[in-house]
């Protein structure tokens, strides 16, 4: 049989076809299902970060070598303290490790004051020890309904993160209960903490203010020691200069001058804001973290290193300021 | 003795009693068998901590729509302003305007609590089991939205299309006294099911 020039033979067409069809499905499907890229939840766009604004390089790590890790500080040596199983690990300032404290139970976040005391938050109470590992008090617990996430020492006392609770509580250095902070009170234009998800963070400013994550509401708010809010700023937004998710962020630092660190989950990036909240550059992308990445905990030290938990890699990361944000 | 009443002849009367003890034999046996099969079902189950959220439930599942949907722990759930199982990852505003909304099929349904919190309600003859919104709310919340197969619907088919093309692994038969499997920390006796 003779074809003419615009004749396709039947089989031809078919295999014709078929490509077709393949390469019309493999630019239309997700994953395999058959579904369009309108059925897809796609972040990759928004984990990008653009070079330039990255203002910080990974100087090092240290590995901690517990099963699970939770909580960061660093005291006024630059000593690391890292809460994890029933433990605290001490790091000196360049990663070796100088000692171990026992825990009575699961540490979850600590905070060390000047005078050398350790405080250890465990899941619904505060307990106190020394360098050497004594214990030398341990705290009222806060009900079974607490989940302690914070704690940091300030001139008001120790104040101590509650997201079960939605509060901070405010302690002197004894243990005594000083008073509640954050909780709405329309009276005192007091909004109060939404936490969906179990991360209260705290910090102290370098005006002496308590600055505390409102998650839910994508900002930090600073409290004076008496409850009262003094500022507030943040906003809601996937973009590299707001807070993405339902709730971010989930943790804060401030810096030696002023400035603020902050780390989110959802998208996990570490970011640094003016200490007007103006947002400066970034610390780390969302690629320097697995994708699931969660419970990123931030300290800073004297030289204005941030110091990064990240519990997925068990390790504390350190960030150092770049000379020159050239990309 | 009346002549009405007549006595019932001995092989008579072994007949009927015969008959009767059988019939009492099918119905007591089949109550019994139905009663253990009952007990011993099994139905198929996906196990959300091992979902992936791939699509495939919602085009290979027999039925359209899928036996598949989304279902909502409320226990878990933080009743977000910005409810990413809700809202596109970049909405224009926190409201229900459909281009704002993540859901293709517009199944999830938002409903104001009290400032700043919403209640979010599967609408399931709707949701086609996609899991886009599953994905949302796992990727920054609490993951709260999961998805389950729905035994008033799926047909529990003996070789599931869905289970064979899972590539996560996520599902398999459970008993059907127990035929939903939860998210870890999730209590089924708080649940509010939407």
């Amino acid at each position: 049989m003779k074809h003419s020039r615009f004749q396709i033979p039947d089989s031809r067409l078919a295999g014709i076809l078929a490509a077709c069809l393949l390469a019309a499905a493999g630019c239309s499907e997700e994953k395999g299902s058959g579904l369009g890229k309108d059925f897809s939840y796609d972040l990759t766009e928004l984990r990008k970060v653009e070079p330039h604004l990255i203002g910080y390089d990974e100087a090092g790590t240290i590995s901690v070598p517990l099963k699970e890790v939770r909580g960061l500080a660093v005291d006024a040596k630059d000593r690391v303290f890292v809460a994890g199983d029933d433990v605290v690990a001490v790091f000196d300032r360049e990663g070796k490790r100088e000692a171990e404290i026992k825990a009575g139970s699961a540490s979850r976040c600590l905070a060390v004051a000047a005078d050398g005391t350790l405080y250890v938050g465990m899941k619904d109470h505060v307990e106190a020890y020394s360098l050497k590992g004594d214990r030398k008090v341990v705290w009222e617990s806060l009900g079974e309904k607490a989940l302690i996430t914070s704690i940091v020492v300030g001139e008001g006392g120790v104040f101590v993160a509650d997201a079960g609770n939605r509060v901070v509580v405010r302690y002197d250095l004894a243990g005594k209960q000083l008073g509640l902070i954050g909780r709405k009170d329309e009276a005192r234009d007091i909004p109060g903490f939404v936490v969906p998800s179990p991360h209260l963070d705290l910090a102290v400013g370098r005006d002496g203010l308590l600055w505390v994550v409102n998650p839910g509401r994508h900002k930090l708010q600073a409290f004076t020691a008496d409850g009262d809010l003094e500022a507030s700023w943040g906003k809601a937004s996937a973009g590299i200069e707001g807070f993405s998710g339902c709730c971010n962020p989930t943790d804060i630092a401030v810096l030696p001058d002023g400035r603020f660190v902050t780390a989110e989950k959802g998208i996990p990036r570490v970011k640094v804001y003016s200490a007007e909240g103006v947002f400066e550059c970034v610390v780390a992308a969302p690629d320097r973290f697995g994708k699931d990445a969660v419970g990123l905990d931030l300290a800073v030290d004297s030289l204005g290193r941030v110091l990064v938990l990240d519990p997925q890699a068990k390790k504390v990361r350190v960030f150092v300021r770049r000379k020159r944000m050239d990309g | 003795m009346p002549e009405d009443r007549k006595p019932i002849p001995r092989r008579e009367f072994l007949r009927v009693g015969v008959r009767g003890v059988a019939l009492a034999a099918v119905v007591g046996g089949t109550g019994y068998l139905a009663t253990r099969s009952r007990e011993a079902r099994y139905v198929w189950q996906l196990d959300p901590s091992k979902c992936t959220q791939c699509g495939k439930c919602a085009t290979n599942c027999v039925l359209k729509p899928s036996a598949v949907k989304c279902v909502h722990a409320f226990a878990m759930c933080g009743y977000c302003e910005l409810c990413t199982g809700y809202f596109e990852p970049e909405p224009n505003a926190l409201t229900t305007a459909a281009e704002n909304q993540l859901c293709p099929v517009a199944a999830l349904k938002r409903t104001f609590v009290e400032d700043p919190y919403f209640e979010y309600e599967v609408d399931e003859p709707l949701c086609i089991g996609c899991g886009k919104c599953v994905e949302g709310c796992r990727s920054f919340g609490n993951g709260s939205l999961f998805l389950q197969v729905r035994h008033d619907r799926c047909l529990n088919c003996n070789e599931c299309a869905i289970a064979a093309a899972c590539p996560a692994n996520a599902f398999s038969r459970v008993p059907a006294t127990q035929g939903y499997l939860y998210r870890p920390g999730y209590s089924p006796a708080t649940r509010k099911e939407g």
